[in-house]
């Protein structure tokens, strides 16, 4: 019977070290902010994201920038609260998707000018297991260079539906984002990279007929 | 000790009752030999059970090792799980840098749609003490990621980074903060110092 008890000691402490390790894993950083109040404020602006089941990672990334930009407190403040609803706006628009990463990146598309019900068609042209971090990436920075969200949005759709797979997207930014570096007008360098990627998949029709393509899962 | 030891023990002890003084006697050690050979061994279940019931440690010990766990994992504090997804393995040394001329260049280091890529950051800044690269892949976290020095005077770094649209910028003698002279831009509009994007997947 001692020996029981002993072995339930055991058992406990081992536990309880493992679940207080995690708990510091998880907590509030420590944030590096100069100005107290704001600190204060950005830690319980990210708990309170925490207790919504909203991602703390693209927060504290948030808050972190401005540390490294050297923005006044409540600079911070503000921009951590603002990222913070876009992630709320962001899951309601991308549900049923919960990840990390698909919210960071609706999150961030958001910020860039994407409207809203945007992200909503990015989700319906995949399978709910595929995830859209990349059409939402591309798109967002398809936005960033000037091209009308309505054309970039048909774009991206449009490979998605034909089953191109997410690099194949991301091959469609990187392309445009370079012309548009040399010179070329967003537009028209759109049009002529999505017309080059199109032509590398397989029919509509034989994208009907199931015809298996990269998993693109991220 | 565990039942089957105390039946085995028992045996030996009557057997030894029954061999007389002037051992070794050669069949009564053969006896006490085929009395301990043909003791059952527990099945591997109960050796399991055996351990699991008798600790090796005192209450004291095991409060020790609780507390030395307890220790190392408030000293960690999860910066194993966390280190893939945030920090930069190049930073540990892990992964090869590869110098180039190019400022931006992704190499595809891993097959898969979803796994890292690696991708070389260079910035030609000859005048600068130290450079490092910070971005939403680090947290933004200055020194984690810095950038090593070539004999050309260029600076450059090879981090595995996640598909995807990456913003980032260096951070200059630690404390200036400057986006890549060669890369597209991003505007920030929550802080209003514009950085470098790099879209980033597997070729």
């Amino acid at each position: 019977m001692n020996m029981h008890r002993r072995v339930l000691t055991l058992v406990a402490l081992v536990l309880a070290s493992v679940s207080a390790a995690r708990a510091q894993a998880r907590g509030p950083a420590v944030l590096p902010i100069a100005d107290a109040k704001a600190r204060v404020a950005v830690e319980r602006e990210i708990a309170r994201a925490e207790a919504r089941g909203l991602p703390t990672q693209p927060l504290i990334a948030k808050a972190m920038e401005g540390v490294a930009k050297q923005a006044p407190g409540e600079q911070i403040e503000a921009a951590v609260a603002s990222m913070a609803k876009r992630l709320e706006q962001a899951r309601t628009l991308l549900a049923p998707s919960t990840s990390a990463a698909e919210l960071a990146s609706g999150a961030e598309a958001l910020r860039a000018g994407v409207p809203a019900a945007m992200l909503k068609q990015v989700r319906a042209a995949w399978p709910v297991e595929r995830s859209v971090v990349m059409p939402l990436d591309v798109l967002t920075e398809l936005v960033a260079r000037k091209i009308p969200a309505k054309h970039a949005l048909e774009q991206i759709t449009a490979l998605m539906r034909r089953g191109a797979t997410p690099s194949q997207i991301a091959s469609l930014g990187q392309a445009v984002q370079a012309d548009v570096a040399s010179g070329l007008e967003p537009d028209a360098a759109l049009e002529v990279r999505a017309r080059g990627v199109m032509s590398l998949l397989p029919s509509p029709a034989s994208v009907a007929a199931g015809a298996p393509r990269g998993s693109g899962k991220q | 000790m565990n039942e089957a030891q105390d039946r085995m023990i028992e045996r030996v002890r009557e057997t030894l009752r029954t061999t007389p003084d002037a051992a070794p006697d050669p069949r009564a050690v053969g006896r006490l030999l085929n009395t301990v050979w043909e003791s059952p061994r527990p099945s591997a279940w109960r050796r399991l059970l055996d351990a699991w019931r008798v600790p090796a440690l005192s209450a004291l010990g095991a409060s020790a090792v609780a507390g030395f766990a307890l220790f190392v994992g408030f000293l960690t504090r999860g910066a194993l799980g966390e280190r893939l997804e945030r920090e930069p393995l190049s930073a540990t040394g892990e992964f090869p840098v590869q110098p180039g001329a190019t400022p931006v260049m992704q190499a595809a280091a891993f097959a898969g749609e979803s796994a890292p890529v690696l991708t070389q950051f260079v910035l030609d800044r000859r005048d600068a003490r130290s450079v490092s690269l910070v971005g939403d892949f680090n947290d933004w976290k200055g020194g984690s990621t810095p950038l090593t020095r070539l004999e050309s005077g260029l600076w450059t770094v090879s981090v595995p980074l996640a598909p995807g649209r990456h913003v980032y910028a260096y951070l200059i003698d630690g404390t200036l903060v400057q986006a890549d002279p060669r890369a597209p831009k991003s505007d920030d509009a929550d802080y209003g110092r514009e950085g470098s994007v790099v879209m980033v997947f597997a070729r």
